[in-house]
């Protein structure tokens, strides 16, 4: 009997993880289908792979300079990630190493500042963005998120695990502090920071709502813009949406499957 | 900061007497360099703009014209059935979609901890790979999906669970539904993926024993994974009500905050209070506020709820 | 000239103190081991000398000059950590140049000095590993071998055999003798392991709640100890400590009653102490004679023995007190439940209330 009720029970887990499966990976099916086919055929619900592909992306090249959209996209995403890694670790260190009483109530301040929304925020940035006259420009865009006190946070927790006898080996051997951060923790906690360098990355790929806000002309658009531009209007074309989709997605979903241990990794980090 | 330097003291070396000694001053003099970019960066484009903020709700005005208008904001926000709209839309998505999310998300973390479950490895990944796509990727392809003649209805039609199409973005109800599906859709696998590496941890044998004392299995997940991983619960929570307190995204991509202001959400209003419309800065500040507050108090009481059940 | 002289050296961590004033003088080409339980301030000591912990008070020497403000790479010395800390990312060669190499040392003269360190350590083979690919024991010479290349006055060693096991820490302490030979440098060690300290130290200090307890040579401490600390702390197995009130005075003489073991007594000199003051007897498990063979005689139980081969320790009780007994001829004596055994005046040390010997 109570074979039986384990048999079913067992039945049910893979019959809702199935679900689940289908239901997570569809849309990304759909995705690449619906490259192939026409908007109308799109929002018809055609589940056949259809033969506009070439049609749709050259029609997505065409609508807007994407040689130009992606080096904007990798520019910001690249040097926001490089300067807030760098940033974020020089902070993340320099707390858990050199530790006061007066540091650690700045720490727990900024732990407080971690849940103020960005709402909050963006008009004072606007405005001051408009105040420096940089809006529409890849400061503008890069500026307000190097010091994440997230990433802060997180170096901080790892910072843990650095062993302080290699500090302490490191001054005998002659090195000033900034040296001991470059040569010897830089090095040392490189899976740190590779994790850090996925986490931040795809964050700034992604974004949206700050450059939306500051990013105001075409040659200035990063392709996730391009993507929400090309929906907005009456009679979006689904076909070139599509495209546009798997170009945005494509850069998160390769370093994902190349680094997916890793990038767990980088996720709980802040957590453990 | 120099005055800092001088007053603050490390704690390692507090001395009773005397002028702090090369070597101590080595130190907070590192402490502070290493730390100072950040600070000056979060001084200036956070601290500086939440001040700000707070001064502007004060002010009313169009544009850029202030003058001071005492608690004028404040008053107009009772009034303003728009903003109650706002308000208790984000609401609503944060009572049903985030414990709905961490539900399924604690289900799915469970039923894949079983070692002795075939496939876990793939499972594991298609449900945690919808957090990878970008929120206007995937807002994209959603909208698509829901189409009135879209795949879902067609799916739906098919299997006969209805008998007319859902006209899905231009109800308001099913427009909502459609948006905490979407998040949720989003999230889950991303929430999964920290109650996984908790459970991880949990130590085997505590299961074993309770195995042998014959405690059963909807027990053993009640009364020892769930109380386990309560830290990793509490931080989900938190996260999760950040991030649906600030929904944006999604709502603007996909319904725009229609039909009607049906999906229309606190970040989504203060948005287009300030770059949509006529700007109005003040009173987005005031409702920028809001969200502050919303986040402040309800980050209180999940940590209050985490710590009394912990005694 | 390589000595280190501390004067009136103290220590704070906010308001605790935790070096609490030690004097010391160490000699040039000195073995000095510091010695104490954990907590007791040796390895705060250390790193005060190395320059990793700032001297709130009092005056560091190292080869004739003050060192109190000095940084840790110009005092002439280098030292080996308790995790080795090797640098991962760093082949053996390049952990063991490193120094040389911040020090603007032309990179010919470095490849020499390494060559040379990894001579004497028999290294060669695994100059260009990573420290992930090294043995304990291998990673310990590179870090010994990383501290020659720097051609320090001073070595300073912070517990550097305690993550290896018992064989190989036997072997890498006879190791380090044969180097201090070798070198003709100080060292200061730092142990809590007493027998590290006999065999290897000239000279030990006994350290407790951040004063030095003792200082002396190795035999002298375990012969003359000054206080019930060391004479407990030195020596293997524990030294025996017994309650005893004095209840005669004589000329020269006092007699003693031993609590726990029925009135016992036992008549030793002495020319101080009170009557009806209550002492604490030190007797070394070694030092226990045969019964009848004078002193007092005592009847133990017996909890456990263990036979070691060549000798066997007794672990007896009586009154509540527990007492260990070395007897070599103990194997015979399997099935036994009680022994007697004598106490030998002689041999016997004597501590008052306060834990300072007395005789």
């Amino acid at each position: 009997m109570s074979k039986s009720l384990a048999l079913i029970g067992r039945a049910l887990t893979y019959l809702a993880l199935s679900l689940a499966a289908f239901v997570s990976i569809f849309p990304f099916f759909w995705m690449v289908l619906g490259t192939t086919n026409t908007s109308a055929d799109i929002i018809r619900g055609k589940t056949t792979p259809g033969g506009a592909l070439v049609d749709n992306i050259i029609k997505f090249l065409n609508s807007f300079d994407i040689a130009r959209v992606l080096f904007n996209s990798f520019l910001i995403a690249g040097l926001g990630t490089v300067l807030t890694l760098l940033v974020a670790s020089l902070a993340g260190y320099g707390f858990e190493v050199f530790r006061s009483r007066f540091r650690e109530k700045i720490f727990g301040g900024m732990l407080l500042m971690l849940s103020i929304p960005f709402a909050a925020l963006m008009i004072p940035l606007f405005m001051m963005m408009a105040s420096f006259r940089i809006i529409n420009t890849y400061q503008a865009v890069i500026l307000p998120g190097i010091a994440s006190i997230f990433v802060i946070f997180y170096f901080r927790q790892a910072t843990k695990a650095f062993p302080s006898e290699l500090r302490d080996a490191a001054r005998i051997d002659g090195l000033k502090e900034w040296q001991i951060f470059f040569y010897v923790y830089m090095p040392v906690m490189r899976s740190t920071y590779a994790a850090a360098t996925i986490i931040v990355f795809m964050a700034n790929w992604n974004s949206y709502l700050w450059p939306l806000i500051v990013l105001q002309t075409n040659e200035m658009k990063t392709l996730t813009l391009v993507v929400a531009t090309l929906t907005a209007g009456y009679t979006p074309d689904f076909g070139v949406i599509m495209v546009g989709a798997i170009a945005a997605t494509l850069p998160t979903l390769i370093i994902f499957f190349l680094l997916q241990r890793r990038f767990v990794e980088g996720m709980l980090g802040a957590v453990k | 900061m120099v005055a800092e330097v001088e007053t603050s003291g490390s704690m390692q070396d507090r001395r009773r007497g005397g002028a702090a000694s090369n070597l101590a001053r080595s130190e907070q003099i590192n402490g502070w360099l290493f730390i100072m970019p950040a600070l000056v960066l979060l001084g200036i484009f956070m601290v500086y703009p939440i001040l700000w903020s707070l001064w502007m709700s004060f002010q009313v005005g169009r544009g850029m014209n202030f003058s001071f208008g005492g608690f004028a904001n404040i008053i107009r926000l009772t009034q303003d059935p728009v903003f109650i709209r706002a308000l208790s839309n984000t609401l609503l998505f944060l009572a049903v979609q985030v414990p709905i999310m961490l539900m399924l998300a604690l289900l799915f973390a469970s039923a894949l901890n079983d070692s002795k479950l075939w496939g876990r490895g793939f499972f594991r990944t298609a449900i945690f790979l919808p957090c990878v796509t970008s929120l206007v990727a995937y807002s994209v392809i959603f909208k698509s999906i829901f189409a009135l003649d879209g795949i879902a209805n067609q799916a739906l039609l098919a299997l006969q669970l209805i008998e007319n199409p859902i006209n899905w973005l231009s109800d308001p109800f099913w427009a909502r539904v459609v948006v905490i599906s979407a998040i949720t859709w989003r999230w889950t696998g991303y929430n999964m993926i920290f109650y996984l590496a908790a459970m991880q941890n949990i130590d085997r044998s505590i299961y074993e024993a309770a195995k042998i004392d014959g405690v059963p299995t909807w027990a053993r997940f009640w009364f020892i994974t769930v109380p386990m991983l309560k830290p990793v619960i509490l931080f989900t929570a938190v996260t999760s009500t950040i991030g649906t307190l600030q929904l944006f995204d999604e709502v603007n991509l996909l319904t725009n905050g229609g039909p009607s202001d049906a999906t229309l959400t606190l970040s989504l209003y203060i948005y287009n209070l300030s770059f949509r419309f006529m700007p109005s800065f003040g009173y987005a500040a005031t409702v920028s506020y809001v969200i502050v507050i919303l986040v402040g108090v309800l980050s209180l009481i999940q940590f209050l709820i985490a710590r009394d059940r912990r005694r | 000239m390589s000595s280190v002289k501390l004067r009136d050296v103290r220590k704070s961590f906010g308001h605790v103190e935790v070096i609490k004033g030690v004097d010391l003088d160490i000699e040039d080409k000195e073995f000095v081991v510091f010695v104490g339980p954990s907590g007791c301030g040796k390895t705060t000591l250390l790193r005060m000398i190395a320059g990793l912990e700032t001297i709130t008070a009092g005056n560091l020497d190292i080869g004739g000059e003050r060192m109190n403000e000095v940084d840790p790479s110009k005092r002439g010395i280098a030292m080996v950590f308790q995790s080795y800390a090797l640098y991962p990312h760093m082949t053996v060669r390049e952990n063991m140049g490193f120094a040389l190499r911040f020090a603007r040392v032309p990179k010919d003269e470095i490849a020499r000095q390494v060559n040379e360190a990894a001579r004497i350590l028999a290294l060669d083979p695994l100059l260009d590993r990573y420290p992930k690919q090294l043995s304990g024991g291998q990673r310990q010479r590179v870090a010994i071998g990383r501290a020659i290349v720097r051609d320090p006055e001073v070595f300073l060693f912070d517990e550097p055999l305690s993550n290896l096991d018992a064989e190989l820490r036997v072997h890498m302490r006879i190791e380090l003798a044969r180097l201090h030979k070798e070198l003709k440098t100080t060292i200061v060690y730092v142990t809590h392991d007493q027998v590290e300290a006999m065999t290897l130290a000239d000279k030990i200090v006994v350290m407790r709640d951040g004063i030095i307890e003792q200082a002396g040579r190795p035999l002298d401490l375990y012969d003359d100890p000054a206080n019930q600390f060391v004479a407990g702390f030195i020596g293997s197995p524990k030294m025996n400590f017994l309650a005893a009130t004095i209840v005669e005075k004589a000329a020269g003489n006092v007699t003693l009653e031993l609590a726990n073991h029925g009135r016992a007594r036992l008549t030793l000199p002495l020319t101080g102490g009170t009557v009806g003051e209550a002492v604490t007897l030190g007797v070394r498990a070694e030092h226990f004679g045969e019964a009848g063979a004078g002193g007092a005689d005592i009847s133990l139980d017996i909890d456990v023995a263990e036979h070691l081969g060549s000798t066997s320790y007794v672990y007896a009780s009586a009154g509540g007190e527990a007492l260990v007994v070395e007897r070599e001829e103990s194997r015979h004596e399997n099935g036994r439940s009680h022994i007697v055994v004598s106490i030998d005046p002689e041999r016997a040390y004597l501590f008052d209330s306060q834990g300072q010997r007395i005789r």
